[in-house]
């Protein structure tokens, strides 16, 4: 729930997830389903994740890395 | 104190999440910068971007209280 301090500077309650750029790439790809997941996409190793929803993300990321195990290195940046 | 930050990982390193509070819309550097730095000094900060003026904290009491003891820099913040 956002939470304003001072009625300007915006503040977030959330997760901060830090990753490479490969694994981030997995979670902008499972938020695209319902965008139920990500709050901001902050930079190319940062996303900003609802709390509530960190467990579920974790299941689904686990469940893709599975899936995606020979995923290259150099899966290219975009 | 330290229960408000949950780490976890996936395959080793690969992945870190961390429970806190992100600071944005900052009007200006100069009203980013002070508390920015402020949350680094009392080793609260875990991310910065300084061109987006964002900053993620795991703690925000202390910068909250920082802020409101900063009457200049937030006239000046309501004004922009």
């Amino acid at each position: 729930m956002p939470k304003a301090v001072k009625g300007m500077i915006l503040l977030l309650h959330c997760v901060l997830v830090q990753c490479d750029p490969s694994i981030k790439a997995i979670i902008l790809k499972i938020d695209q389903d319902k965008h139920d997941y990500i709050v901001e996409d902050l930079d190319d190793q940062t996303l900003m994740v609802k709390e509530t929803q960190l467990p579920k993300l974790k299941a689904r990321l686990e469940e893709e890395l599975a899936n995606t195990q020979q995923m290259p290195d150099d899966s290219g940046s975009d | 104190v330290v229960d408000q930050i949950r780490l976890w990982q996936i395959e080793g390193e690969r992945m870190k999440a961390t429970v806190g509070f992100l600071f944005k819309d900052f009007v200006s550097a100069a009203e980013y910068e002070a508390p920015c730095r402020y949350a680094e000094e009392i080793g609260v900060l875990v991310w910065k971007n300084d061109a987006r003026r964002m900053f993620f904290v795991t703690r925000h009491e202390q910068i909250a209280t920082y802020l409101k003891n900063k009457p200049k820099s937030l006239k000046v913040a309501q004004a922009g």
